[in-house]
């Protein structure tokens, strides 16, 4: 059982993944460097755990038993008595390195360290400690309170007892767990991508418009939503370095090209939902 | 009291690779057309349902051919229908895993035949994308449009192209799961939840590729690397090979 959980960096995912925990009775300490990060991640928390109680989730008393189990710190050392801390900084992997090697420095030998990382590759992170059997890959999507699934990514070197600490720590959480080994974009990342890749594909041979092929996924296929609302919801820049990054870690493999249409539209500001336009326009959040 | 007049029942006449045959029979059938077909390795067909024939009824309305997997067995197909029924009756051609365009070639009567989108288990789906070529004029769009009507299906009309849409995505996600299965990266149990818990895919890759069978994605992805030409269309060595020991998903 995970009592101690420290995460660091107090971003969307990082205070997500702090509140899921909270949630489930785990103590978190959520460090980050910036204090005004900090600080309006809390802010953020607090609105959260209020709304799950305006709609009925929680009762007020889980809400704020929630809220005091997340301890807000700017040292690194706070993090000391963490079971596992989970690292959810920027996707820079000399920024990463360099904060794994103080993590090993300033926490128990037994402490789990691992990355939240969708793009880069877990074995090079742990080479930079020298416990890289503690060392894995733990990828949330987002939005981490909704999606049920986490990816656990091993390396040759991290241990099964690692795994298995893992596991049972995503079952406290009510996660599902999806088994992978390091690799470029795991499997969610890399499975998701021939459903965008392709359709702009299709788009940029105009075998048919955007609408239509929406319309065919949607009608023929099953799916909930076509690719290109998918894409509208996911963020234009968001999937697009998503895609750069899978071409790139996959040594340029013309599966994981990114396509001309989606670049030329992040070129131009259409990202999708969150800017009122990408394949379809959008007024105060609808199509 | 006078008789009402009982109009005779529209004959639709199918050949093809058998599992879309069966499927096309129950549509049609259930829609109220009398089915004549022909296909090889089709089980048990429910005598009142439809007729097996090798040879061609003669009031045929509707020929639908459906074969994507013997691309030689579908040009025989073609140029029979072509030569035995009238030059009004329309053809309607699966152009998944070769044009429309191609398929007209092969016939002398190029403005009856239509592409249209035939994989296994799609014949409940309530849309169908239908492909004219250059030589299919609006009446015969038209009439193809109003038999798919018929049997509760709205058509979206798309351009002629190997693959077309809804095949050319989901064979591409299942070549990927195959190649993510054949670097070990992940079981197929794992790839089937991540994608269904995780993307709201409706199917699992792996279930998908058992759904449709492995050889008719094959079919398809080796038509989409022939045409196209582009390295994104390389199939998976694991995927070939399980399409052509003709099994299933090996499970581990």
């Amino acid at each position: 059982m995970v009592k101690h959980l420290g995460i660091v960096g107090a971003g969307t995912m990082g205070a997500a993944i702090a509140q899921l925990a909270a949630l489930a009775g785990i103590d978190v300490v959520l460090y980050d460097i910036n204090d005004t990060v900090l600080r309006q991640a809390l802010e953020r928390l607090k609105r959260s755990l209020n709304k799950a109680v305006e709609i009925g989730e929680l009762t007020a008393e889980q809400s704020t038993d929630a809220f005091t189990r997340i301890h807000p710190r700017t040292r690194l050392i706070d993090l000391s008595h963490s079971d596992i801390v989970i690292e959810a900084v920027i996707e820079d992997l000399r920024i990463k390195k360099d904060l794994f090697k103080h993590l090993e420095a300033g926490t128990k030998p037994t402490t789990i360290l691992a990355s939240n990382t969708s793009s880069l590759s877990v074995t090079a992170i742990a080479s930079a400690t020298h416990r890289p059997e503690k060392v894995v890959g733990l990828h949330f999507l987002y939005p981490v309170e909704i999606v049920k699934i986490v990816e656990v990514a091993r390396t040759e070197e991290t241990s099964e007892e690692t795994l298995q600490r893992c596991r049972d720590f995503l079952n406290q959480l009510g996660k599902t767990v999806i088994s992978v080994t390091d690799s470029p974009g795991f499997i969610f990342n890399r499975i998701v991508h021939p459903f965008h890749s392709e359709a702009l594909q299709i788009l940029g041979e105009h075998v048919a418009d955007a609408e239509q092929i929406d319309r065919i996924m949607k009608s023929e296929g099953g799916f909930p939503f076509g690719p290109f609302e998918s894409l509208d919801i996911v963020g234009l820049d968001v999937s697009l370095n998503t895609t750069k990054a899978l071409f790139e870690s996959s040594s340029g493999d013309s599966r994981f090209r990114p396509h001309p249409i989606q670049k030329r539209m992040v070129e131009s500001g259409h990202l999708g939902k969150k800017s009122g336009r990408g394949f379809y326009t959008y007024e105060e959040g609808k199509k | 009291m006078p008789r009402v007049h009982q109009p005779e029942k529209a004959v639709v006449y199918i050949l093809g690779d058998s599992p879309m045959v069966e499927e096309y029979i129950v549509l049609c059938s259930s829609h109220g057309y009398a089915v004549a077909y022909d296909a090889e390795g089709i089980g048990a067909v429910d005598a009142s349902l439809a007729r097996k024939t090798a040879k061609m009824p003669e009031n045929v309305s509707f020929a639908l051919e459906l074969t994507n997997i013997d691309l030689e067995k579908k040009r025989k197909n073609l140029e029979a229908l072509d030569k035995a029924l009238p030059v009004t009756t329309a053809i309607v051609s699966s152009s998944v895993t070769v044009s429309a365009t191609e398929q007209s070639s092969w016939i002398h009567h190029k403005s009856r035949l239509v592409g249209f989108c035939s994989l296994p288990t799609l014949s409940t789906a309530s849309l169908v994308e239908v492909a004219p070529t250059v030589f299919s004029p609006a009446e015969t769009i038209q009439v193809v449009q109003r038999f798919f009507k018929s049997v509760g299906k709205e058509i979206e009309l798309v351009q002629d192209r190997v693959g077309m849409v809804f095949p050319r995505i989901v064979c591409q996600i299942i070549n990927e799961a195959a190649f993510v299965l054949q670097e070990e990266v992940a079981s197929p149990q794992d790839i089937d939840l991540a994608m269904k818990l995780g993307a709201n895919f409706p199917f699992g890759p792996i279930e998908w590729a058992d759904k449709l069978g492995m050889q008719q994605v094959y079919a398809v992805l080796s038509a989409l690397h022939r045409d196209l030409g582009e390295e994104r269309y390389r199939i998976s060595p694991l995927l070939r090979q399980m399409a052509l020991s003709g099994s299933w998903w090996k499970r581990m």
